[in-house]
């Protein structure tokens, strides 16, 4: 875990609303791996909280993030000029951890893609994914050949405007019944798993899913106890530290 | 180099920079970042006689130059403190201030006795905003800020202890007094300021708890009102704090009267302020010909 000034060398804007930002930095940190994420400064004096964001791509001195312009702190970045200098945390939390899996099955939706597209980037030469993604509309649909590698993909839309007029879980739950995998990948908004939960529960699935979840943070390393998640055993999870992967059973959604 | 050593309630602190509570867990996490022994002392994580889950999330927002939080004293309880953390502090050379808090004047009374011994000063937690039983609601009337610290006070027989006063009171003068006349060895101020945050589309609260305690660079001049004020009212010594985002906050926050200061909100912004804020104390003091940052306590001219 490094605390470092980055320099911005691309921030471009990649379909409606989502942007790509690249960050240089000062010393090789090795691979951020999928699932890991980054806390970043806005630069934004009035901006005192760190704006966590999964890792997109990392090539050891670079790394990448995807996100959506949505409140004040995304605002700020997506008007970050190249060469301006940002302070980041990174890299954070635990990754999507594929050892012993073969055929993975990925469910994403919205901003929740980026995590997934660097876990898909990074593990693609000896694993066979099979991906389910869920955009707003056709103005959404990005990073499609990112999402295609070595693998089957499935886009849908909320208003059915590009690929299948449904949600991820619900194409993915289409295809289920014949699809030859043993590991679950998922991360986008909370209904999503909360629905993929359910829906897996009433398939009888007993392969092993595991979830990226999100929370509003403090200090992104599991001191200050912001950003927990309910646990199926009634305790705590810190989002930042124990997570922010976590085997579905483990949680209580 | 000036030098930077404070004594605070008969301990000797390497420095007058401390972790304040709640910011800092019981300082692994952030050892990982830096040696945490360069502090001069450790406020922990709110502890209970029981463990504590906390409220629900989200837990956090943010306003402009301000944060607000609702955390709800999520703790393990002291003894699992004790167990699992405390071992990990005592190795460090730092001042370990153990916080607790309670519901009810035996919940004190028992807590202070548990720890008597083990932590380097206790700061008693009677002003967090964000549970509904006890907390802030000893903290608020000065007789029973007066009450909670006689009580506390009584269970102590080797350690010191501070009083940590809310600022959501009718009075910083008379509370502070308070906690002086129940027996307080010293007192830290400020906590947090109830506040709230809304989202407009949803027409809702952004916290999951509605209202939750706001600190950060905005609430510093009103922090430093007070500890001004608090310093100015009572024999004893005053830790400061309240948007302590660089040296020259600190520099200020002693110039006002106190004689160590807390750094909380300034961690998450910056996972290395309390270091930079040492170093930068340290570069002003010099630039300043100070020799012994204790010079500069309580230095006000007033207009």
């Amino acid at each position: 875990m490094k605390d470092l000034t980055a320099a911005v060398i691309r921030n471009v804007r990649v379909a409606d609303n989502i942007y790509e930002m690249t960050l240089s930095l000062p010393e090789d940190i090795g691979t951020v791996r999928g699932g890991q994420f980054l806390a970043i400064s806005t630069g934004e004096a009035d901006q005192l909280l760190r704006r966590p964001f999964g890792v997109l791509k990392s090539t050891g001195t670079e790394v990448s993030i995807g996100y959506q312009a949505k409140g004040a702190g995304t605002q700020a970045l997506c008007r970050v000029q190249p060469g301006r200098e940002l302070k980041v945390l990174l890299p954070l939390g635990n990754c999507f951890s594929l050892d012993g899996y073969g055929k993975v099955a990925v469910i994403g939706g919205g901003v929740g893609i980026f995590p997934l597209i660097a876990t898909i980037s990074q593990n693609c030469a000896d694993k066979d994914f099979f991906s389910y993604i869920g955009f707003r509309n056709a103005g959404a649909v990005c990073y499609m050949q990112e999402l295609s590698r070595s693998g089957k993909l499935v886009i849908s839309t909320d208003d059915g405007s590009y690929g299948l007029h449904c949600n991820a879980v619900q194409a993915f739950m289409a295809d289920y019944p014949g699809l030859d995998i043993d590991c679950i990948i998922a991360c986008g908004p909370l209904p999503m798993l909360k629905a993929l939960k359910s829906s897996l529960t009433a398939a009888g699935c007993t392969v092993p899913c595991y979830v990226s979840m999100e929370e509003r943070m403090g200090c992104g390393i599991g001191a200050c106890l912001a950003c927990v998640c309910k646990g199926s055993d009634g305790q705590n999870r810190r989002v930042c530290k124990d997570g922010p992967v976590f085997d579905m059973a483990d949680l209580e959604l | 180099m000036a030098d930077l050593r404070v004594n605070l309630c008969g301990r000797q602190l390497k420095n007058p920079v401390i972790a304040a509570s709640g910011t800092f867990g019981f300082g692994k996490e952030y050892n990982e970042i830096y040696d945490i022994s360069l502090l001069g002392g450790i406020s922990t994580k709110g502890l209970t006689l029981k463990p504590r889950l906390g409220n629900p999330a989200p837990r956090i927002a943010e306003g402009r130059s301000v944060i607000l939080n609702a955390v709800g004293l999520q703790n393990p309880g002291v003894e699992e403190f004790i167990r699992e953390d405390l071992p990990f502090l005592k190795a460090r050379d730092v001042c370990i201030i153990a916080n607790v808090a309670g519901a009810s004047y035996e919940d004190y009374e028992n807590i202070c006795a548990t720890l008597d011994g083990l932590a380097d000063i206790i700061e008693l937690n009677i002003s967090c905003p964000n549970v509904k039983q006890g907390g802030m609601a000893f903290g608020i009337r000065p007789e029973t800020v007066q009450e909670v610290t006689r009580v506390s006070k009584g269970a102590l027989t080797k350690t010191p202890l501070m009083v940590k006063l809310s600022p959501n009171v009718e009075s910083i003068i008379r509370n502070s007094q308070a906690a002086q006349a129940g027996g307080a060895d010293a007192v830290s101020l400020v906590n947090t300021f109830t506040g709230m945050v809304i989202d407009a589309e949803k027409r809702r609260p952004l916290l999951a708890n509605n209202t939750g305690g706001v600190s950060g660079a905005g609430i510093k001049p009103i922090a430093l009102r007070m500890v001004f004020e608090a310093a100015h009212s009572v024999q004893i010594p005053v830790v400061g704090m309240g948007g302590i985002m660089t040296g020259l906050d600190a520099i200020e926050f002693m110039m006002a009267g106190a004689c160590a200061v807390q750094v909380g909100t300034a961690n998450f912004a910056d996972a290395n302020a309390m270091p930079r804020i040492i170093s930068e104390m340290n570069a002003w003091l010099d630039a300043h010909g100070v020799r012994d940052v204790s010079e500069i306590v309580d230095t006000l001219t007033l207009n």
